[in-house]
């Protein structure tokens, strides 16, 4: 784990020494501050609801997850197939899961970046709530958490797209789907077999039930666990996909 | 001492294909080997098998006494290593990619610091230290990849294919710089342009077909074909007479005339293995009255002798298979 640091480093530098990172950042934000301006309105327009601002922005988890996950997790590793820098890393005295864990380190990262500033809205809402309502930094840190548990583990599912092809929009597409299976489609089959086991184990594994209970303040200690193994998963997997250029 | 590289047997097999055919080959301490091959003949599986970027299928090699294999990571610290196209992370800038290779290489602090500025002086890189990879010409780019080989100060230098795409200018400079490291390190460098390991080699290793054809110094390598080489005469004689008496003179296999339009007759003459007429050739057209306008041995290059070596390979490969076509049927 020495080469961790280093590896990381570089890449968060090359998130921001190209375009990347900053047309991501103002994607996020372009689309977060709408839906924001829009939710603070609405809600301001009825009267009181069981609803915050915060908990219906953190449930929007999924719109930029679909679209920024995959486009900072594509180049990861296939870029570096693509362009033969792989050999030169693989080449020096690094592990190949020292690679694939600063990758994927480096995408939680600009993720984290990504989500802290909505922090803003956090100070909007405070400034102009004028004392009218309290609002309640518990729950709202505990959303945060969620939606940080949650995305790593859709970066991993990336990152272990990137690492099948040398081609970046099949890694991004491949990685749409993969988010699209695990948030969308386990959403809807909860729906679809309400009331049976089957309802229950889907609703046990979908995000939405899980983002919701963060944005309650419920840290639950199984999606934690369940997630947490996931990405254990799908990084090993990503590290036998870097590896089977030794095999193949 | 063990060799700085010792191969034996090698055998690379990728899906359907046979890649390195039994390969074996020893490197000391302090030499600069040239691979020398066509494209395809296995140079860059070879380099990349010695670097453990991917693994033989049969075979033993050890690099400074460590298996390439099993202690993959030991071998990587004593190699400095450039890749065919010298990939580089064209976002990041000279000096920014070099410190952080050097960090990857395990270097400490205040050395990285160091080593950069040695490195960069040493390639004639401190110019563009702060420029952004992808915006140097390709001879620079090339230097970057040569600096970041040798940052850790490594026992061996892999470099596949050092010289390819650069002007001549640049590409004299690179060979210097390689015999210059030549001095402190054992290099092992591929290439396809044959005037370069005759230039900077001390030994020559001709690759074919995942195979070893030739393992020589490339002087030696010359003198063993150069045996065959032929002469060149140009006198001015009766071309009957020239040919038959030519012919006679000892150390002569055969003799081919061509007479010119200005009374001179060109000559070509093999020599026996192992002769050289040349002197008789003289004392012949001396004592008969011609005159004698030239008289030169045509030097094999070692193109001659990898042209050769090869198609002899190929014709020979080509027999087999017609011999078992023919068995088949």
């Amino acid at each position: 784990m020495r080469n961790v640091p280093a590896l990381l480093r570089r890449e968060l530098s090359a998130y921001f020494a190209s375009v990347l990172g900053y047309v991501v950042l103002m994607f996020f934000l372009i689309v977060m501050g709408v839906t924001f301006a829009v939710v603070v309105n609405f809600l301001s327009s009825r009267g009181p609801t069981q609803m915050t601002a915060m908990v219906i922005l953190f449930r929007m988890f999924w719109l930029p997850a679909l679209v920024v996950i995959p486009a900072i997790t594509m180049r990861l590793l296939a870029e570096e197939k693509r362009a033969g820098t792989l050999e030169m890393l693989m080449t020096a005295p690094v592990t190949d899961f020292e690679v694939v864990l600063a990758k994927w380190l480096g995408a939680v990262v600009l993720y984290a970046l990504m989500w802290g500033l909505t922090v803003f809205y956090v100070l909007i809402l405070k400034h102009f709530s004028g004392g009218t309502a309290v609002l309640d930094l518990g729950p709202i840190a505990a959303g945060y958490i969620g939606v940080l548990v949650i995305g790593q583990f859709l970066i991993a599912l990336g990152l272990l797209s990137s690492s099948l092809t040398k081609n970046q929009v099949a890694a991004a597409l491949m990685s749409f789907a993969l988010i699209f299976l695990c948030v969308i489609v386990l959403n809807w089959l909860s729906f679809l077999f309400q009331g049976g086991v089957m309802g229950s184990i889907c609703r046990a594994v979908s995000a939405f039930e899980h983002i919701e209970d963060f944005g309650r303040g419920i840290v639950d200690l199984r999606p934690l666990v369940l997630y947490g193994i996931g990405t254990a998963v799908a990084l090993f997997i990503t590290t036998r996909a870097v590896e089977s250029r030794k095999w193949r | 001492m063990q060799p700085m590289i010792k191969v034996e047997n090698l055998t690379k097999r990728y899906a359907g294909v046979t890649a390195l055919n039994g390969l074996s080959f020893e490197v000391q301490r302090g030499e600069i080997v040239g691979f020398l091959g066509p494209n395809g003949a296995g140079k860059s599986t070879t380099m990349r098998i010695l670097t453990g970027f991917i693994p033989a299928s049969s075979g033993r090699v050890t690099v400074a006494g460590c298996d390439v294999f099993e202690e993959s990571l030991e071998v990587r610290r004593h190699v400095g290593y450039m890749p065919e196209n010298n990939p580089l992370y064209t976002d990041m800038r000279v000096y920014e990619y070099l410190k952080f290779r050097a960090k990857l290489k395990g270097l400490s602090r205040a050395d990285r610091h160091e080593r950069t500025d040695e490195v960069l002086a040493m390639c004639g890189l401190t110019d563009v230290r702060t420029r952004i990879i992808g915006q140097l010409s390709k001879g620079y780019r090339q230097r970057v990849g040569l600096a970041d080989a040798l940052l850790a100060e490594p026992d061996l230098l892999i470099l596949d294919e050092p010289t390819i795409g650069l002007d001549p200018v640049q590409i004299r400079q690179v060979r210097q710089l390689i015999k210059d490291l030549g001095k402190q390190h054992t290099i092992l460098l591929s290439t396809h342009i044959l005037p370069e390991v005759e230039m900077t080699c001390d030994r020559v290793i001709i690759i074919h077909h995942g195979r070893i054809l030739a393992s020589d110094t490339p002087e030696n390598l010359t003198k063993t074909l150069q045996a065959g080489g032929a002469i060149r005469v140009e006198v001015r004689g009766p071309v009957a007479d020239v040919e038959a008496k030519l012919r006679a003179v000892e150390g002569v296999a055969s003799v081919r005339t061509t007479p010119g339009a200005d009374g001179f007759v060109s000559v070509e003459i093999s020599p026996k293995t192992d002769a050289d007429p040349r002197e008789p050739i003289y004392r012949t057209c001396v004592a008969n009255g011609w005159t004698l306008r030239e008289l030169t041995r045509t030097r094999t290059t070692l193109e001659d002798i990898f042209v050769q070596i090869t198609r002899e390979e190929d014709e020979a490969d080509e027999e087999r298979r017609e011999r078992r076509r023919s068995m088949l049927r």
